[in-house]
């Protein structure tokens, strides 16, 4: 109860904050949609049409009111309902995202484990550098560097784009994951050629979120390592990697599913660079287009989304750190 | 099948009476047809289109189409008068971003109806109040806004009495030699050969137009060769392309001028409305360095409001970078020292590049530019309030005929239109009145002359300075062929193109 409650609150401040802002733009919506060279007629027309005329609180409250009847109203730029382009584009974005936190995972945890072990030693110098480095290289630059390298060089993978053009218009996109829709569709090598157009920016994504995942997992397996069970496990006589994987693992992974749950939340916001270099048809591309276009219904639906997932996944987060850490019950 | 990869985040939509954005109307033009359009080898050549012939009709301002008579839409629905009248009034009444070309005519939503009527099964009569010639009259028609539609299938898409607005967002009715097969909004536009288009067939079968909104990734796009063309690459992305074997660069002239306006209207720097300011101002600008080094081709130099091209344009360059000069100027007005002014432009490519060679050699002559990059929509809104100092704009004509942007240049009524002379503040009874009359003329060479005297007008003396004309430049696979384009926004032509 007291969840849901915390939902609402989050959302209805997230959303008069992102109107308000929309408000205070500059840009007006009409001369946006119609252009600079419309008639005057026509501009007023467009204005009454959006309600723009309105006082804002009154546009707000409409605004509220649709959105608890479930519509999302039609984007100002593309005509199109908010609601059905947000589920066109925001599993292109979950299907990015998500395998970019597994391989993330499977990466940094054992890096930051590792580096932990030793600390101040060879390796955990190299993890930092390493980590540091996929933190705060321009992902953009590493992107066309990697597409350069990889796709228009070595040939060794796809480029731009979720599909090759002889299969992206004849596979019938119904669930909005690439890897999903090609293998249900049975069309040979349509499956593989996604696998191919993923690899890039999964990749990439991942170097980026491994940097984050290893070296906050690191510093939470460290913080444990002057406990006294720690002390005591080393003088009952355990192991080094006993002592890590039996006793410290375990106490710091409250942390690190914090970390990991993160990481995945700002994932999910959508890699706006990374997005517009792979011509990635994204949650974060869609919300950038908005924001340019001026297309306020786009960008409170995007905006309400994200919000709407940053809160259930810190509420699964609570639910996680309680299961895997009992002091937290 | 040809891959194109361009952009498309600009399309609001693919409804010829709404859609007023260039990917938009580029699409357009290969998708719809008009009762009149230019010969795409040449811009200036008005070909017979959907109508196989007119003539002056019984009235001063009216003329009389007679249709093709096997004429289809893609969909086998024969070209009717009633299709014509369907399009054009619809377009008039539905009165969207595209309506004030048709306007022009003097058509409004309690005219139109009188405006376009039948006269027999084949042919359709159309009457303009406004007082302009049968050669305007044609222009305007050949703009894609005045596009025919199939009125029996967007009458059946339609919903709430939208006039079918909604589904032609995204589909097609027309008769043009492609036809929509799909349009994702920022993904891509597929469109599908009509091979029953009246005129030739197109070579193609299928045509894809893909978003790629980044220039590098385009670039390498067609460098693979999973795209065929590519469009708008930079500077360093053409250099990096030369001398690759399997690709050709062409350079297209585009009717798109660039150019500086200060706003006399602006109360709070009286020094903008200085005729010696602007004067000065045509002596500051490093047009070679600019067009030549700066934006490697990307430009050419141009310094009168009618593109190279366009008939009757005005091909004169009088102006250089000429430091000594300005000074003199200014020091002869009494603006040698502390004129600050504050210059808006757009915050993207290479819009800072101009600003910057700009600020660089202003500062030369003592007037210090004070850069402020903004959002194209907000650069636009403050220029419609008038509220910026300068601003440096494009202009792209909105049909093909002088008048477009004579209008917009050379012309400030005081009947409330808010041209661009009246964005820049520009007092001008005695050249409105002129540049109206041009519009009137019906004798073409008297034409030609009255824009000759109005562009040389404005290039000697006005809150312009003009400076560029750009180029379309597309970079495309060897193996591609027959694609053409024109000076205007709209005139790209895939109907020709295959590999």
């Amino acid at each position: 109860m007291q969840g849901i409650a915390t939902l609402a609150f989050t959302l209805a401040g997230l959303l008069l904050v992102t109107f308000g802002l929309s408000r205070l733009s500059p840009v007006d919506p009409a001369v946006q949609i119609l252009g600079d060279h419309a008639s005057q007629s026509a501009y007023a027309e467009m204005r009454r049409t959006l309600g723009l005329n309105d006082p804002w609180p009154v546009q707000f409250e409409r605004y509220v009111v649709r959105l608890a009847h479930g519509d999302l109203g039609v984007s100002l730029s593309t005509g199109e309902r908010v609601s059905d382009e947000l589920r066109r584009v925001f599993p292109a974005t979950m299907e990015l995202a998500s395998l970019s936190l597994v391989l993330s995972t499977l990466v940094g945890l054992p890096l930051g484990i590792l580096a932990a072990g030793r600390p101040r030693g060879v390796l955990d110098g190299v993890v930092r550098v390493v980590s540091l480095l996929g933190n705060s290289l321009p992902i953009y630059w590493l992107g066309l560097l990697a597409l350069y390298v990889f796709y228009a060089h070595w040939h060794w993978v796809a480029g731009p784009g979720r599909l090759d053009d002889a299969y992206e218009y004849t596979i019938d996109m119904r669930s909005g994951s690439v890897l999903l829709d090609s293998w249900r569709s049975g069309v040979q090598g349509a499956f593989t050629n996604a696998v191919a157009h993923l690899i890039l920016p999964v990749v990439l994504l991942a170097a980026y979120a491994v940097g984050n995942v290893t070296r906050l997992s690191r510093a939470a397996l460290l913080n444990e390592g002057g406990k006294e069970y720690v002390m005591l496990a080393r003088a009952k006589g355990a192991g080094e990697a006993r002592v890590l994987l039996g006793h410290m693992l375990p106490n710091a992974a409250a942390v690190i599913v914090t970390v990991v749950a993160l990481t995945y939340a700002n994932l999910l916001e959508g890699a706006v660079l990374i997005e517009t270099v792979f011509a990635w048809p994204g949650l974060g591309r869609y919300l950038t287009t908005a924001l340019f276009a001026a297309d306020t219904p786009a960008v409170l639906g995007g905006t309400l989304l994200i919000g709407v997932c940053f809160v259930l996944i810190n509420g699964l987060t609570d639910v996680l750190v309680k299961l895997v850490d009992p002091r937290t019950r | 099948m040809l891959v194109v990869a361009q952009s498309l985040d600009d399309i609001v939509s693919l409804d010829p009476a709404e859609g007023f954005e260039l990917s938009s109307l580029q699409a357009l033009n290969n998708v719809y047809q008009r009762l009149v359009q230019p010969n795409a080898d040449d811009s200036q050549d008005l070909m017979p289109t959907l109508a196989s012939r007119w003539a002056p009709g019984p009235m001063p301002h009216s003329l009389v189409f007679e249709l093709k008579a096997d004429a289809v839409f893609a969909s086998g629905h024969p070209v009717r008068p009633e299709d014509v009248i369907f399009s054009l009034r619809r377009a008039v009444k539905m009165n969207r971003a595209p309506v004030f070309i048709l306007n022009e005519l003097g058509w409004r939503a309690d005219n139109i109806d009188a405006s376009v009527t039948k006269v027999d099964a084949h042919r359709v009569e159309v009457t303009w109040p406004g007082n302009v010639g049968a050669a305007f009259a044609l222009s305007i028609l050949t703009a894609p806004v005045a596009s025919i539609l199939d009125a029996t299938l967007v009458q059946a898409h339609e919903t709430n009495g939208d006039s079918g607005n909604a589904w032609l967002k995204t589909h097609s009715a027309g008769s043009g030699p492609f036809k929509i097969r799909r349009y994702i909004a920022h993904e891509a536009l597929v469109l599908d050969a009509n091979p029953s288009s009246p005129g030739d067939a197109p070579l193609l079968s299928t045509l894809i137009i893909k978003n790629v909104a980044d220039a590098a990734s385009r670039r390498l796009l067609v460098e693979v060769g999973d795209a065929d063309m590519a469009r708008d690459l930079g500077p360093d992305q053409l250099a990096a392309l030369e001398g690759k074997p399997d690709l050709k660069t062409v350079n297209y002239p585009s009717a798109t001028i660039h150019y500086l306006m200060f706003n006399t209207a602006n109360r709070d720097n009286p020094v903008l409305k200085n005729p010696k300011l602007w004067e000065a101002a045509r002596w500051l600008i490093d047009y070679e360095g600019i067009a030549e080094r700066l934006l490697k081709g990307e430009f050419t130099v141009h310094q009168a409001f009618l593109a190279a091209g366009f008939p009757g344009a005005l091909d004169s360059t009088p102006y250089h970078l000429d430091i000594p000069k300005a000074r003199a100027i200014l020091a002869g007005a009494g603006l040698d020292q502390g004129v600050h002014i504050t210059l808006s432009v757009f915050n993207q490519p290479p819009y800072g590049d101009i600003a910057q060679s700009l600020q660089s050699t202003f500062a030369q002559a003592g007037i210090q530019l004070d850069i402020l990059p903004s959002l194209a929509g907000e650069v636009y809104s403050k220029v419609r309030e008038r509220s910026e100092e300068a601003v440096w704009l494009y202009w792209v004509p909105d049909y093909f005929d002088a008048n477009s942007t004579a209008g917009a240049f050379a012309r400030n009524p005081d009947d409330g239109t808010k041209t661009l002379a009246w964005r820049a503040g520009w007092e001008i009874p005695e050249l409105s009145r002129a540049t109206t009359a041009a519009a009137q003329e019906l004798d073409p060479a008297a034409r030609q002359r009255d824009y000759l005297a109005l562009q040389a007008a404005v290039q000697e003396s006005s809150p312009y300075v003009i400076a560029l004309q750009a180029r379309a430049t597309v970079v495309m696979r060897k193996v591609v062929h027959g694609y053409r384009q024109g000076l205007d926004a709209e005139m790209v032509y895939y109907d020709r193109a295959a590999k």
